[in-house]
């Protein structure tokens, strides 16, 4: 306004981070400029090529240039619909001069490869993230929450930090006798490869039981390494630690080296994911399978003593489906179960929507949540209990922590989580436990 | 030769450019003579009038294409080339026009013929007519597609105010096209593939040169798309933006352009030394006045109108009378020797079929 003949030009704010603090709590947060586009520099002053060229310097990073800004990247992609995030907004975001190595954009992908079903460019953020986090990792630019998941992962072999040497603790509570190779050594048909979240997560120790139950139940000749099985690490392999993955990978093919088993199974679909792509262009070759593809042809001869009764959902794990095309096997499962009603989410198999865990997700919910206005795992509870069902089922050993979680926070504490296996045990056994 | 004493009807082919070589080849090659009228005094039309340095899309040099073509039209027994001759009036109908022509060394004169093709062309939009701020006569770092082509022929790209290699080059799309304002509606259809072909060219010559386009949506047409804008997005380095820019303005001895980066929601500034407008088509004066000469319907652009399409792209509102190449309107070498040769096919079909074509 001009004040007495004086013309004064208006003030402009212009900051890329602001910070409020509450006049009630004290707390303060900050406000990246993407929430409110008046605290942005609002000119954009350069392009170039540059960014793209660091990127393809590093093997697997060259595809995010091919962007032609079609976006049909970003109305799949999972963290786009909880925040602002997406492959063309990233391409844009480099293209502009935004150093996606020392940004936080980096770490929000959960590798679920929604984006390359969809693109015309094959722009693969499946090779980009782990060749850029790669470089991130080497410069110690890490969030401190997935550097601790690398150093426990290092350590003990699990990304839990847990003693190695109760790896197989849960075993006692199944039931039923569970062979430990380096105990009872000789040829087994199934290598039951448990990973970590079965072997130490309470959940997940209750699936590892049922399973046993289960393959117990179907006369399966299988067994544990216990003790000496190391985790996969194929998150950490995608969240930029190539270097402790391969010698991980290293580690798990000298001790599968010296036992004589058919198959591995395991119920890890990370894991099945390195098994089945990573480990032969090593060399490592294994007949590899889902615990779901084992048991699906074996409907016929499970000796079911129960009907459930229930509404059940599932949610297809993205390293299962998407990665590696098996969607029916699981529905194989759960259909055959006695008095299951299987209602699907809208977005389910192909497009079924990312529970978060992937890629290093699973470690970084902490730093996630600055950037998105929920979990992930809490906007797919939500669908899930849009459906009306009473269960939402699940075959990866990430999803029934981080569902229950979202359960409870959502308020749809009437949903229960639940492994396929555990409804198998379940409706095998005869005696209901939810 | 002369094809005076011919016993057939020949077909008159006014304009030497592609679609022309093409028709007169063509018509030649169905065993009719042909008189091939061009204006200039030289065969190749705007490839070779505007200096092209390599054409779309596999970057043959553009003197080898058009000269494979001009020889075969030259060395065809059953064509007679006039040069620097302009053709002034059409009595008659189909089977047996009279055409005036000018110029060259008989002066006036007139030639009979059964039927006209007229490929006359196009001229490039004059980007003193853009009612943006693109400063193509006030800055001499703001040149347009041809003017780049040039410099490429000649395998010196240089900023034309100082001589020296640019470190930044951009593309600003639809200069002229797309444009109720200016009067022209439509796109021009061929300088996203131009451009991008240049763009890579200047990569090619000058590897540490940035090459940006700004667009507002690419039109890279069918095998175009991964002909040229891949290679040049995926091989090349280029950087397309999506935004168009609204004005160029001196900043130092440099030049920055301003526009809004659309998928961003942000305004863009940014320097630049060498500024290409991507300028597109209008009718050539020959095409006008041609279309005047001959009675030819032309619409609103001055371009000469196809009566029939879709299906039929060459006849014109006069029976014996087909157009051919960019004279139709905006077109591509492609387009443009696919309709020169349709066009002969339809002529020579006129004059021998009894029921006419």
């Amino acid at each position: 306004m001009p004040v007495g003949g004086r013309k004064q030009a208006p003030v402009v704010i212009e900051e890329e981070m602001a910070v409020v603090a509450s006049t009630i709590s004290g707390r303060t947060s900050e406000l990246p400029a993407m929430w409110n586009r008046m605290l942005e520099p609002r000119v954009l002053r350069d392009y170039g090529s540059g960014g793209f060229a660091r990127l393809a310097a590093l093997q697997g990073g060259e595809s995010l240039e091919w962007c032609y800004g079609c976006g049909k990247c970003v109305p799949v992609c999972p963290v786009d619909l909880v925040g602002e995030y997406g492959p063309r907004k990233l391409h844009r975001k480099v293209q502009s001069g935004v150093d996606l190595l020392a940004d936080d954009d980096l770490w929000l992908c959960t590798t679920c490869m929604n984006c390359l079903r969809v693109c015309p460019k094959q722009v693969d953020m499946i090779k980009v993230m782990p060749a850029a986090r790669g470089a991130a990792v080497g410069a110690g630019e890490v969030p401190t929450e997935l550097q601790d998941v690398f150093e426990k992962t290092f350590r003990y072999g699990n990304c839990l930090g847990e003693n190695p040497r109760r790896r197989h603790a849960w075993t006692r509570g199944a039931g039923v006798p569970v062979r430990v190779l380096a105990d009872q050594p000789g040829p087994v048909d199934v290598l039951f490869y448990v990973e970590d979240y079965w072997s130490y997560h309470p959940r997940g120790q209750q699936a590892a039981q049922a399973f046993a139950r289960v393959l117990t139940a179907l006369g399966v000749d299988f067994a544990i390494l216990g003790a000496e099985e190391k985790t996969v690490g194929d998150s950490q392999r995608l969240a930029g630690e190539a270097g402790l993955f391969e010698a991980l990978m290293e580690d798990v093919a000298a001790t599968l080296g010296r036992y004589d088993f058919r198959r591995i199974v395991t119920p890890d679909p990370h894991g099945f994911n390195a098994l089945v792509k990573e480990y032969p262009k090593h060399g490592h070759r294994y007949d590899v399978l889902h615990y779901t593809q084992l048991l699906a042809p074996l409907v016929e001869q499970m000796p079911f003593a129960a009907s459930l009764e229930r509404t059940v959902t599932f949610h297809d794990p993205c390293y299962l489906g998407r990665h590696n095309g098996e969607y029916d096997a699981p529905r194989t499962l759960l259909e055959a179960i006695p008095g299951i009603r299987l209602v699907e989410m809208g977005r389910c198999r192909e497009n079924g929507y990312c529970c978060g865990g992937g890629g290093g997700g699973m470690w970084l919910d902490g730093f996630t949540s600055n950037h998105t206005a929920e979990r992930l795992s809490e906007r797919r509870v939500r669908e899930a209990a849009e459906t009306g069902a009473d269960i939402l089922a699940v075959c990866c050993p990430y999803e029934v922590s981080r569902f229950e979680d979202a359960a409870k926070s959502t308020g749809n504490d009437h949903l229960q989580v639940r492994d396929i296996v555990e409804l198998l045990d379940e409706a095998m056994r005869g005696h209901g436990e939810g | 030769m002369t094809i005076a004493n011919q016993a057939a009807p020949a077909v008159a082919v006014v304009g030497g450019g592609p679609a022309g070589l093409a028709a007169a080849r063509t018509a030649a090659d169905l065993g009719s003579p042909v008189v091939l009228i061009e204006r200039l005094g030289f065969l190749g039309g705007m490839p070779i009038i505007e200096n092209y340095a390599a054409i779309t899309p596999h970057l043959e040099p553009a003197e080898v294409a058009m000269g494979r073509m001009i020889t075969a039209v030259e060395s065809h027994p059953l064509v007679e080339v006039v040069l620097d001759t302009e053709v002034t009036s059409c009595e008659g109908e189909a089977g047996a026009f009279t055409l005036t022509l000018e110029g060259g060394a008989g002066g006036s004169r007139k030639i009979s013929a059964g039927a006209v093709v007229v490929a006359t062309g196009f001229q490039h939009f004059d980007p003193g007519r853009e009612t943006q701020m693109y400063g193509y006569y006030e800055f001499p770092d703001v040149i347009a597609l041809q003017d780049l082509e040039a410099m490429l022929k000649d395998h010196h790209v240089v900023r034309p105010s100082n001589g020296e290699s640019p470190a930044r080059v951009c593309f600003v799309q639809c200069v002229g096209s797309r444009d109720r304002q200016i009067g022209n509606e439509y796109c021009s259809k061929v300088c996203c593939g131009i451009a991008s072909k240049e763009a890579m060219e200047v990569r090619q010559m000058l590897p540490d040169c940035e090459v940006f386009i700004f667009y507002i949506d690419m039109r890279m047409y069918g095998y175009w798309e991964n002909q040229i804008y891949w290679p040049a997005q995926e091989q090349y380095h280029v950087q397309y933006v999506k935004g168009v820019i609204s004005e160029v303005l001196p900043k130092g001895d440099r030049l920055l352009v301003r526009g809004e980066d659309t998928t961003m929601g942000r305004p863009m500034e940014v320097l630049m030394d060498l500024v290409v407008l991507s300028v597109g088509m209008e009718p050539s004066p020959g095409t006008r006045k041609m279309a005047s000469v001959l009675g030819i319907e032309q619409n609103k652009y001055g371009f000469v109108e196809a009566v029939q399409p879709p299906l039929d792209t060459v006849s014109t509102s006069r029976v014996g009378v087909f157009a051919a190449g960019a004279a139709l309107g905006p077109a591509d070498l492609e387009d443009s020797v696919s309709t020169g040769a349709a066009a002969a096919s339809r002529a020579v079909a006129l004059l021998r079929s009894p029921v006419g074509a």
